[in-house]
């Protein structure tokens, strides 16, 4: 059997301590400096000269700020001069401006010239990740939201006299087919748009990154297929439906009134402010749409990167715009008040839906007044004047 | 097997085998049916007229111009845009080649591709929304006119969204679509693509035996 024993020796052990103790003080430095890091507020005390901070005093954190914000100074066929800091913009709306703004030839990010190290690309990474992302996605889910309630509270907007079952004349066949055009190859951009935007913050949580990365390339290539189709439908529908929207004073009568939902009736004709506007808003947000994702297609068009990453900013925000609005004219169209689709769906609608609606367009149209005559701003005036120029 | 394999493999087969024989069964079908023995005596050639019909047909008449340009300009644009989309794109020169015929021939290029498919779809949108929208057309048309349309629709957004040819699950949704396609097709109003020379060429033949113009 064998015996175990243990022995204290005294020499070994004050050897062994001082060994230990040593190797403490000499890794002490290396692990604080390879390990801990410092608060973003900490203050630097300043550093030997050295390979690290060639300025002396300097803290290292200062210099690569500099480098990275650039300014006056050379880096082609020259001595680099460490530049003067004009101060970077506090926020990176600022450095894409500046970027815009740049004169031809110009020290830009862009260009690359008279920086050393580019940071446009991550100014406009935060702007997609901070402001795009998380505010369009919430836009656009108040707006849905807000659809919901709007027709919880308020319900369908029925016709109030009832349906006369007598029907006018409104939009042609190829009013129709403009519209319905330009709505199929909206709804096909819009799916896939939002699918391109919101794929990796919504759709990877539920159907994972490789579903996802299969979704997303499908997306993209239809969304280039579709875009020269949706321009053109936008074309079409901007030369046959330029008629009649042009403002005009009854318009503001109506924008007072706030459409007749603060009480009594107002007056439109063929269309109405909201009509207008919207047509307006799709015609410049449309076009606006069109050049960006034009430059985007086709990224030969300018060298510029800071065009390309306005683009893709202009091009989401103007997406989401378009698509919150066109959730209200789809809804008011449809579900939310009687009678309308008719007159997309069949060109013709209830003679008492455009008494209600539009009643100057109806008194034009048919020569009869709309029975609005209390009304003072501005029905009546379009029978009053048919009477006077018979 | 995979799923990819299956869809452009058997399933493939299987499916073009149907389209060819029942399309040829209905073609046939049709050509049987005849027609009564006409005892008048004729004042002009039926033959002729069965071809002039045929032509005739292709350009609508004066009168009717301004009022069908629109579905006039689209049906072409979706028809031709389809026949070439179908015939000269890459990967389906490719996709008959191999499988099937073991001979090629030149292909578009990628951006002219793209051009037609997009000239393609916009003319299918147009002819669907027309469908919709004229009430003559919308009380004509049934639940077979409204899923052949859709179901060409869909081949044809499906072949655009595979276009990248780097994702196999797009392109076996593809060819699943296709293959669904081919089998509807025999069935269906489809067939108008193969018995149009049929239908034009009996009115032109009837109207050419009478001495008049189809």
């Amino acid at each position: 059997m064998v015996k175990l024993s243990f022995r204290l020796r005294p020499r070994c052990l004050t050897v062994a301590l001082m060994a230990m103790l040593l190797s403490f003080a000499i890794a002490a430095p290396a692990v604080t400096q390879s390990s801990v890091r410092p608060p973003d507020d900490a203050v630097n005390t300043g550093q030997e000269p050295g390979l690290t901070a060639p300025l002396g005093s300097e803290s290292d954190s200062d210099i690569w700020r500099r480098i990275k914000q650039g300014g006056a100074g050379a880096t082609e066929g020259e001595a680099a001069v460490m530049p003067s800091v004009p101060g970077r913009p506090v926020n990176t709306f600022g450095t894409v401006l500046d970027e815009l703004t740049a004169v031809q030839g110009g020290a830009t990010s862009s260009s690359g010239h008279g920086r050393l190290i580019q940071t446009l690309g991550e100014d406009w990474r935060l702007i997609r990740r901070n402001y795009i992302l998380p505010y369009t996605g919430w836009i656009f889910l108040g707006v849905v939201s807000l659809l919901a309630l709007f027709y919880i509270v308020r319900g369908r907007i029925a016709i109030k006299e009832g349906r006369s079952g007598k029907m006018i004349y409104r939009f042609s066949m190829s009013h129709r087919i403009a519209h319905w055009f330009l709505a199929a190859t909206f709804i096909l951009m819009g799916l896939s748009g939002l699918i391109v935007l919101f794929g990796r913050t919504a759709l990877v949580p539920l159907i994972g990154k490789e579903a996802n990365a299969v979704l997303a390339s499908a997306a993209l290539q239809g969304h280039n297929l579709f875009g020269p189709v949706f321009i053109l439908a936008l074309l079409i529908l901007i030369v046959r439906f330029m008629r009649g929207n042009f403002f005009q004073l009854v318009d503001l009568k109506w924008l007072l009134k706030a459409g007749g939902l603060l009480g009594g009736h107002a007056s439109s004709y063929h269309y109405n402010f909201g009509e207008k506007s919207w047509y307006w808003i799709v015609v410049l947000v449309g076009l606006l749409m069109s050049a960006t994702g034009l430059l985007l297609l086709f990224p030969w068009i300018t060298d510029k990167l800071v065009w390309h990453q306005l683009s893709t900013i202009l091009h989401a925000g103007g997406a989401i715009l378009m698509i919150c609005i066109a959730l209200g004219h789809a809804y008011i169209g449809s579900i939310g008040m009687e009678g309308s689709l008719d007159s997309m769906l069949r060109g013709e609608v209830d003679e008492n839906w455009a008494k209600e609606h539009h009643d100057l367009w109806y008194e034009q149209a048919t020569g009869k007044s709309a029975g609005h005559d209390g009304d003072k701003d501005g029905a009546g005036d379009a029978t009053a004047a048919t009477e006077g120029a018979s | 097997m995979s799923f990819l394999h299956f869809v452009e493999g058997p399933f493939f087969y299987f499916s073009a085998a149907v389209f060819v024989v029942f399309a040829i069964w209905r073609l046939v079908g049709i050509i049987r049916i005849g027609k009564k023995p006409d005892l008048a005596p004729p004042r002009g050639s039926a033959a002729a007229g069965f071809v002039k019909g045929n032509l005739r047909h292709f350009i609508p008449r004066a009168i009717f111009a301004e009022r069908t340009w629109m579905h006039l300009v689209a049906g072409y644009a979706f028809h031709l845009g389809l026949f070439v989309v179908v015939f000269f794109a890459a990967p389906h020169i490719l996709f008959l080649e191999e499988r099937i015929l073991g001979f090629g021939w030149p292909a578009l290029p990628r951006w002219g591709f793209i051009i037609v498919a997009e000239i393609a779809i916009a003319g299918l949108i147009v002819l669907w929304v027309r469908r919709l929208s004229d009430p003559v057309m919308r009380l004509i048309s049934d639940w077979d006119d409204h899923v052949g349309s859709w179901l060409t629709f869909l081949v044809m957004l499906t072949g655009c969204l595979a276009m990248q040819e780097a994702h196999d699950p797009l392109r076996a949704i593809h060819m699943l679509s296709v293959n669904i396609w081919l089998i509807y097709f025999p069935f269906s109003r489809l067939m108008h693509g193969f018995t149009f020379f049929l239908s034009r060429g009996a009115t032109g033949a009837s109207y050419g035996r009478k001495g008049m113009n189809p």
